[in-house]
This record gives structure tokens, C-alpha cells and sequence, in this order.
């Protein structure tokens, strides 16, 4: 049966996969620090992505401002809902149960989700650009011969660039004070460090990238209510849980792998499976949680 | 000072540790610890805080497994056996931080505690057999007795959460009792007390042996309570049995007093 | 003659401080009298004195039927502490069970729905065995994907679930009008109150609520921890059977389309909203939600007009989908009970009580007994 695929497809495939990977990496990246600052499950970091979708939309079709400026306004609008959860939701609720703040969380996606059917009540599915526009005949990459086009390559180009400018945060004193907040906010607190502030600062943070994610996600197709919580949240949570929930390059490198695995899903040897890309997301984390609950690239727990 | 009254049959060992140990990471938490509980006796067990007496709890009743070492209970080696199989048995514990359902009543709690003698399948009590309405009945009977014993029924219908440190206290040992055990585990049952109130909970649990044909077993810091009422001691220290033996010879003891005060004999009431 | 305290305390001994008066009786059971006649005959137009236009009758069934899967998932969340982002499958799961014991193996439709309960409360315990090894949120994490591979997955199995076509879900012979399969759901409600009831109230119930909040104090008092988790997701995985079944014959036919994650939500949005561990608030949380989506509550209200005109521009569709959330997030920061607090007010004064708001119990820190 493997033999039946040939390379080509299975270079597609892999390619595709890394791609998504990358999207997937940069939802995995907000779960994880959101999980670092105040230990909850970020079930609305999917919808960080849909509102900016919406709002660079809107300042595209209504204001008709140039595309780079609307971008902006789509992180813009991310960061607005996340600095908002941050103050309304998540502060009242630092002693709940876990549990409680993830249904909360839960409660912000469907909000939002809600407020966008609202406001798109007549025409739910609509177009959103991509950064350039070429068509595929146009690649200037073509890793074994799989036509990328450049909105995917700035894809990738976007998930690097955070992954440094991550790296380089977290080296910076500020950074160290996120972290350190994270670890131990009795501590952090006595020498000085708000955690109020990282709190915010964290999930900002996190906003920006889920924003991030799905204005990338969605460039170049259709895109409707709740997409980014649909299409990449679950990927990103299996990512994050992979790469060890406590890990940032834990989470960058599970976003890859879950990318291809999830594609390896749509190989046409299981098309038999129905929906077998989800089922292989759904077997990846079944069995990194009973087999290796830490993750994967976990160093301590 | 009362002295336990003298038992009529010849002591029976009810619970045995053998060589036990247990190893956490890098640390040695008990090491090669024996320790004998006869039936109907009241055993005490004191030492410095980290001394590895709620671990041995833990190991005894099943929350720890021992890294070697065995432990038997009526000669039966139980060291395999989960939790809830020991409380079968018959062995009761209280833990530090009192263990109770602090979202339910006092008289749910009890009826909860009583568990292993509600004498029905469970799925009976879901479908509503008209033989549980019945057992139900005894039960909440029971519960309000074993309340009542303990001074505490008009707390029946009052959630636990909220009730002060020593209610709470009572409340746990009433739990226990409606376990219907052969053995008490009790941690630290003074731990908050004044030394009035570790007197009145001493006499408690002399009667509570007589009455209910208990054997104890506490680990406490108030020594003048444990020395009162125990029949034998242990201390331990670093995961070690430090000393055994009568009371007031352990509470003598150089090291005990070493380990406890690093100073005078003299120094310890 | 001067009336001394004997007379007195004589007098006043018939008529207890704080017992209602004949008056308050008398209110009383007037309002019970229109719960009843709300629940019983305002649906389905019977024994009105006036036709109120009356409530589809479908709709209402729609209500039980999200009240007995609240009860479902108030199993899961109030009673074993667990948390379940995919129950929609539980309920779809139900649903195609029936239909297909019904439709491909010919069989009556109280076979057909016990089977369902079966099979819902057989993939309900496998669930809970997995929650043994896989704890708190990373268990949560593995019901939303669970749910969403059944529908992905599982229901696409066209022998098994028809298709895009679905499976055909017919009603049950004496059942077939929309009035009377809403006392059949009615019935079923009730069996389901009383399984609830049952179970609480017996050593089941005790084990769950003991094991969800101290499961080191559970075990010491004989639970075995283990055994009582997976039951517990058995009786919630019945319920929610028991609710599919009921779904797909309302329907008279089930697709996939509707079991998705934004379902799930919706189930957990008005059990917490009810409030946990209170059954008269879920199934009125549950029944709220459910006229809500389907636009009935609006037009009961006549509100209808009002949110879908310029410039608020919320269609009754859309309306719950922004009106839900928000009551979710009220009731998590501010108000616990949720509508329990509502239900457990009125219920004490039905019961002779005074007309006191009743608060909130103060939630309970889950830990671990520090052993």
C-alpha cells in the first residue's frame, strides 16, 4: 500500500504539511505562554486569529485603507480582545478552578464568535486577501517540486521571525520577568515584578500571535464565524501539548510535527478513513497524554 | 494519668510493618522501619517535623507503596492492596488537613463515610429499588447517631465548609468511626488544641476504644496527650525508627529529647 | 381582663413564626398550578381556557430533550468534577444509534432508545477510563477532539449514519403528532429526574460528589475512586443517549451537520448557566437555551422585533449566539448559581419557606487531602 504513493504526493503532502505546521506553531506558542502566566487553557486564543481577520476586513472593505495599514488593524484588534479578556475575564477569576477559567475562556471564543455572526449576519463566508498576489505558475520555490506560493513562504518567513524575536524577548529583562512571574509570582512579587503586568504584557502577547496566525491562515480563501477556532485550535492545542505545555520551542517544533502528521492524514492510502486527518490529530494527543503526558520535548516538567 | 484498663485476651498483632522503606528521588524518606500494633492497644508515634510519620501513614494505608519492605495487617500482607480495599478490612484514618467533602452536609458527609455497610449495589440505588429506600433509611439513622455521639447533631443539615478547625476535627473522627473500623489512623488529632482540649480529646478517644473496641494509632506533637494515653511509643527521626517502648520511658530518652528540643533532659515537662 | 404570657404563648402556638398563612398557601399553589399548566398544557394547547397561540410543540420537545442532556452533562461536570468540551457525541452517538436500531434493524422505538442509552453509557465509560490516565484540562483537551473526530469521522460512516442523506428517524406508533411526542419527551424527562434523583440520594451519588472534590478522603472511606469515575460517566453517557434518541425521532431524521463543536459549547453553556449540581436550574438553564436558538422564547415575549430591527440588527438567530455567552461569563464571575439560585429561591418558598434569594454557595476549593 505505501508504495502506491508516490514521491510526489508525499512531497506535497510533507510540504503542506510543514506549512500548516507553521500556523499551527504560532497558535501553540500563545497557548503555551498564556498557560506559563495564569495556568488556564486559552480556549479563545483561536478566535485572537478570527478577529483579526475580521477587523483587517473591515478596514479593507469599509474604510478602504491600503492593505498593510488594515493588517495592522487586525493585530490591533486581536490585542484589543485579548487586553480586554485579560482585565474582565481572567484578573476577577486568578483563585477558580482551572476548570472554571477554561469554560470562561471557552465562554470569550463564543462571544466573539457570536459578535461575528452578528455583524455578518447576511453574508457569512467572505474573501480575504493574501499578501501577494501571484498565482501558483508563479512559484519562486519549489521544494521537490511542490508549488509554494508566497503567501505560504511568508508563512514560514513570519513563524522564524517570531520564533527569534521570542527568543531574543525572553532574554531580555523583561522577559525574565515574564518567566520568572510564571514560575513563582509569590517570589516575583516581593522583588519587585507586577505580575498584574506580565499578566497583561502575556496575554497581549498572546493576542498578537494568534492574530498573527490567522491573518495568515486566512490569506488567500474564504474565511466565516469562528474559523481559526475551527480549523487550527485544536491542532495548536494537540501542538502545544506535544512540544510539553510548559515549552516554547516545545511548542514551535509540535506545531511542525502535528502539520505533518495531520497531512499524512490526507494521503490518499487512507482515503478509505473518513476524516482521517482529524483522527490522526485526535491519536497523536490520546497518545502523547497516556504515554508521555510531558510531552515530547519537555526538559522539566 | 489513668492507666489503660488491662485487656482480657492475650494481645493479637494487628498491624505489622516489615523493613519498610520508601525513596522519593534522591531522598530516604522511611529506612528499614518495623513497627508492631497489638489489637486494642493505643500506640503513639512523635518526632520532629520531616521525620517521615505521615509518610509511614501513607505506606500503611495504602497511599504510598513501599519501595521494600511489606506490610501486614492480621497477618495478611496488604502492602498490594488499594486504599479502599484496606478501609475494608478495617483500617480508618484522619489526615493532617482535616479529610472531609466540605461542599456537603455534615450528615452527608457521615452518610458518605458509611460506604462500605450501605448494603445495596449501586445501580439498585440509581433504578430506585424500593430495598434501598429502606437501607437509605438506616443509614441516615446511623449517621445521626454517630453524630449525635459526638455532639454534633445540629450540624446534621450545615454545610462542612465554613464549620471552625475543631468541629471540623470532631467531624473527621465521626467520618472515621462511621467506617465501622478495627483500627484508627489518627494524624496529628491535637494539632490546633490547647491543652485543655487535648486532655478533653484524649479521654475521648480512651472511651472511644472501650466503646467501640478500637485499636489506635496516633501520630501527634502534643507529648504529654500521647504519653498519657498510650500503651507504647514510637519516635521517629529521619525516616528511622529512633526509639520504641514504654512511654514514659521514650519521652525520657536522650535522643528523643535531642531530637525534639537539641538540649537538657530536664528541659522536657 | 388582663391577658397574661400564658394566654399568650397558648394562642400563638398554633401558628409556628415564619409558617406561611392561608393566604401564602393559597398563592402558593396558584403558582405551582401555572408551572404546571405551563409545562403540561400551554405547549400543546390543551385544557387551555384561551389559545395563547400556543408554543410549537416541537420546540418544547426541543426544551426536554436539552434539559435531560443538561442533566447529562451535569452528571459529568457537577457530580464526577470532570469536564466534557465533546458531549455532542454522546448525544449524536445516541441519536444515530436509535435511528439505525429503528430504521436498518426494524426494531421499536423503546428498544431502539434503550439501546441508544446502552451504547451512549458503553462509549461514555470508555471515555472515563481514559480520564484515569489523562487528568483535569488535558482530559477536557481529549473530549473536544474526540467530539470532533465523531463527527469528522465516525458519522460519515455512511452504512452506519446514511450519509449526507442521514438516517431516516420515524416516530414511534401513538407518537407520531408533534403534541404527543412532546409527553413522551416529557416522560423520559421524568425517568431522568428520577435517575437523578436516585442517584444522589444513594451511595452512587455520595461516591461521586466525595471523589470529586477529595478523592484521597473518598478512597479512605472504602470508594474505590477508579470504579465510581467510570460509572459515573455511564450514567451521564445513558442520559445523554437517551437524549439522542429522543433528538432523532423529533427530527425524524439525523444528520452529521449539526453535532459539532459549536453544540458542545451550547450543552456546556447552559448546564453551568443552570448551575451545577442543581436539577431544577439545569433543566430550566437547559430549556431557556433551547427556546432561545430555535427564536420561540423571543416570540413567547414578543421581543423578537425588537433586537432584529435597526440599528441592534440581532436576528433571532443570532441573538443566542451573543446573548449566551455573555450570560456564561455573568454567571461564572458573579453569579455561581446560575439559574439554580433562581429555582432553589422559588422552590423554597413553594415549599413554605420564606421568599428569601438564595445564595450561592461559596465553591469549594478542589485539592487533594495534603496525606
Amino acid at each position: 500500500m505505501i508504495l502506491a504513493i508516490t514521491l510526489s504526493e508525499l512531497s506535497r503532502v510533507l510540504v503542506l504539511g510543514v506549512i500548516n505546521g507553521a500556523i499551527y506553531s504560532l497558535i501553540a506558542i500563545g497557548l503555551v505562554l498564556v498557560y506559563k502566566a495564569s495556568g488556564v487553557f486559552n480556549f479563545a486564543q483561536g478566535e485572537f486569529g478570527t478577529i483579526a481577520i475580521y477587523g483587517s476586513y473591515i478596514a479593507i472593505t469599509s474604510f478602504n485603507l491600503p492593505y498593510g495599514i488594515a493588517l495592522i488593524i487586525g493585530l490591533l484588534a486581536a490585542l484589543g480582545m485579548g487586553l480586554l479578556t485579560e482585565r474582565l475575564v481572567i484578573r476577577p477569576l486568578f483563585d477558580a478552578p482551572r476548570v472554571t477559567l477554561l469554560v470562561a475562556t471557552a465562554g470569550v471564543a463564543l462571544l466573539a464568535i457570536g459578535v461575528e455572526f452578528w455583524r455578518t449576519a447576511n453574508e457569512p463566508l467572505k474573501f480575504f486577501s493574501s499578501i501577494v498576489n501571484s498565482p501558483s505558475s508563479l512559484d519562486r520555490v519549489s521544494p521537490f517540486g511542490v508549488a509554494v506560493s508566497d503567501q505560504r513562504l511568508i508563512t514560514l518567513g513570519v513563524l522564524v521571525v517570531a520564533a527569534v524575536l521570542l527568543f531574543l524577548f525572553f532574554r531580555s529583562p523583561l522577559g525574565l520577568a515574564v518567566l520568572a512571574a510564571s514560575q513563582e509570582p509569590v517570589a516575583s512579587e516581593l522583588v519587585g515584578v507586577s505580575v498584574r503586568r506580565i499578566s497583561t504584557i502575556t496575554w497581549g502577547l498572546a493576542a498578537l500571535l494568534g492574530g498573527a496566525a490567522g491573518l495568515l491562515y486566512a490569506g488567500g480563501s474564504q474565511f466565516s464565524p469562528g474559523l481559526i477556532t475551527a480549523a487550527v485550535l485544536i491542532p495548536g492545542f494537540t501542538a502545544a501539548i506535544v512540544g510539553g505545555i510548559t515549552s516554547l520551542p516545545g511548542a514551535a517544533a509540535g506545531g511542525i510535527l502535528v502539520g505533518v502528521l495531520q497531512a499524512l492524514g490526507s494521503l490518499s492510502t487512507f482515503d478509505s478513513i473518513k476524516g482521517a486527518s482529524f483522527v490522526s490529530v485526535f491519536v497523536v494527543l490520546l497518545a502523547v497524554l497516556l504515554i508521555r503526558p510531558q510531552g515530547l520535548f519537555a526538559g522539566r516538567s | 494519668m489513668s492507666a489503660p484498663e488491662p485487656m482480657p485476651t492475650e494481645p493479637t498483632t494487628l498491624l505489622q510493618t516489615h523493613n519498610v522503606n520508601i525513596r522519593f528521588g534522591g531522598v530516604q524518606a522511611l529506612r528499614d522501619v518495623n513497627i508492631q500494633i497489638n489489637e486494642w492497644e493505643i500506640v503513639g508515634i512523635i518526632g520532629p517535623n520531616g521525620a517521615g510519620k505521615t509518610t509511614l501513614f501513607n505506606c500503611i494505608t495504602g497511599f504510598y507503596a513501599p519501595t521494600s519492605g511489606r506490610v501486614r495487617y492480621r497477618g495478611e500482607d496488604v502492602t498490594d492492596l488499594p486504599v479502599h480495599k484496606r478501609t475494608n478490612l478495617g483500617m480508618g484514618r484522619t489526615f493532617q488537613n482535616v479529610g472531609l467533602v466540605k461542599s456537603s452536609t455534615a450528615g452527608e458527609n457521615l452518610k458518605t463515610a458509611q460506604h462500605l455497610e450501605v448494603d445495596y449495589d449501586p445501580l439498585a440505588g440509581i433504578f430506585g429499588s424500593p430495598r434501598t429506600f429502606d437501607v437509605e433509611q438506616h443509614t441516615t439513622d446511623r449517621a445521626r447517631a454517630i453524630l449525635d455521639l459526638m455532639g454534633l447533631a445540629h450540624l446534621e443539615d450545615t454545610r462542612v465548609q465554613g464549620l471552625p478547625y475543631g468541629v471540623l476535627k470532631r467531624l473527621e473522627l465521626a467520618a472515621v468511626l462511621a467506617t465501622d473500623p478495627d483500627i484508627l489512623l489518627l494524624d496529628e488529632p491535637g494539632s490546633g488544641m490547647g491543652p485543655e482540649e487535648a486532655e478533653e480529646l484524649g479521654d475521648l478517644l480512651l472511651k472511644l476504644r472501650e466503646e467501640f473496641e478500637l485499636t489506635i494509632v496516633m501520630i501527634d506533637h502534643h507529648v504529654p496527650l500521647v504519653t498519657r494515653i498510650s500503651d507504647y511509643m514510637y519516635c521517629l527521626n529521619f525516616g528511622e525508627v529512633l526509639t520504641e517502648g514504654l512511654p514514659d520511658d521514650v519521652r525520657r530518652h536522650p535522643e528523643v529529647v535531642r531530637a525534639y528540643l537539641g538540649d537538657d533532659p530536664d528541659e522536657v515537662q | 381582663m388582663a391577658i397574661d404570657d400564658q394566654d399568650l404563648a397558648a394562642a400563638t402556638v398554633g401558628a409556628s413564626p415564619g409558617a406561611p398563612t392561608a393566604a401564602g398557601w393559597i398563592a402558593r399553589a396558584g403558582v405551582m398550578a401555572l408551572i404546571g399548566w405551563t409545562v403540561l398544557c400551554y405547549p400543546t394547547n390543551v385544557l387551555s381556557p384561551f389559545t395563547v397561540g400556543g408554543v410549537e410543540a416541537n420546540a418544547a420537545s426541543e426544551a426536554v430533550i436539552f434539559a435531560v442532556i443538561g442533566l447529562s452533562l451535569n452528571v459529568l461536570i457537577g457530580y464526577v468534577g470532570t469536564i466534557s468540551l465533546g458531549h455532542q457525541a454522546f448525544v449524536g452517538i445516541g441519536a444515530f444509534t436509535s435511528a439505525y436500531v429503528v430504521t436498518e434493524m426494524g426494531q421499536e422505538f423503546f428498544i431502539a432508545a434503550l439501546v441508544a442509552a446502552l451504547v451512549g453509557a458503553a462509549q461514555a465509560a470508555l471515555l472515563g477510563a481514559v480520564s484515569l490516565r489523562v487528568t483535569g484540562l488535558y482530559f477536557g483537551l481529549i473530549t473536544l477532539s474526540y467530539g470532533i473526530m465523531t463527527q469528522e469521522s465516525i458519522f460519515q460512516i455512511e452504512s452506519l449514519t446514511g450519509g449526507t442523506a442521514g438516517q431516516p428517524a420515524p416516530r414511534p406508533l401513538g407518537f407520531e403528532s408533534d403534541f404527543r411526542y412532546y409527553y413522551l419527551c416529557l416522560i423520559v424527562l421524568a425517568l431522568v429526574v428520577f435517575l437523578d434523583w436516585r442517584l444522589i440520594a444513594s451511595k452512587g451519588g455520595r461516591a461521586l460528589l466525595a471523589l470529586r472534590e477529595n478523592p484521597r478522603v473518598a478512597a479512605t472511606w472504602g470508594i474505590n475512586v477508579k470504579a465510581y469515575t467510570v460509572l459515573g460517566f455511564a450514567v451521564s453517557g445513558l442520559f445523554a443517549g437517551l437524549g439522542g434518541a429522543l433528538l432523532a425521532h423529533r427530527d425524524t431524521n439525523v444528520v452529521a451537520n449539526p453535532f459539532g463543536l459549536n453544540l458542545a459549547l451550547v450543552f456546556i453553556l447552559m448546564t453551568v448557566i443552570g448551575g451545577l449540581r442543581n436539577r431544577a436550574g439545569v433543566v430550566v438553564g437547559a430549556a431557556f437555551f433551547a427556546l432561545l436558538r430555535n427564536g420561540e422564547l423571543l416570540e413567547i415575549l414578543h421581543v423578537d422585533n425588537l433586537f432584529a430591527s435597526d440599528p441592534i440588527n440581532l436576528t433571532a438567530e443570532v441573538l443566542p449566539l451573543v446573548l449566551g455567552p455573555i450570560m456564561l461569563l455573568l454567571t461564572i464571575t458573579l453569579f455561581p448559581g446560575g439559574f439554580g439560585q433562581l429555582t432553589s429561591t422559588l422552590g423554597r418558598w413553594l415549599r413554605g419557606g420564606s421568599f428569601k434569594f438564595v445564595k450561592a454557595d461559596k465553591e469549594v476549593q478542589i485539592t487533594d487531602v495534603r496525606a
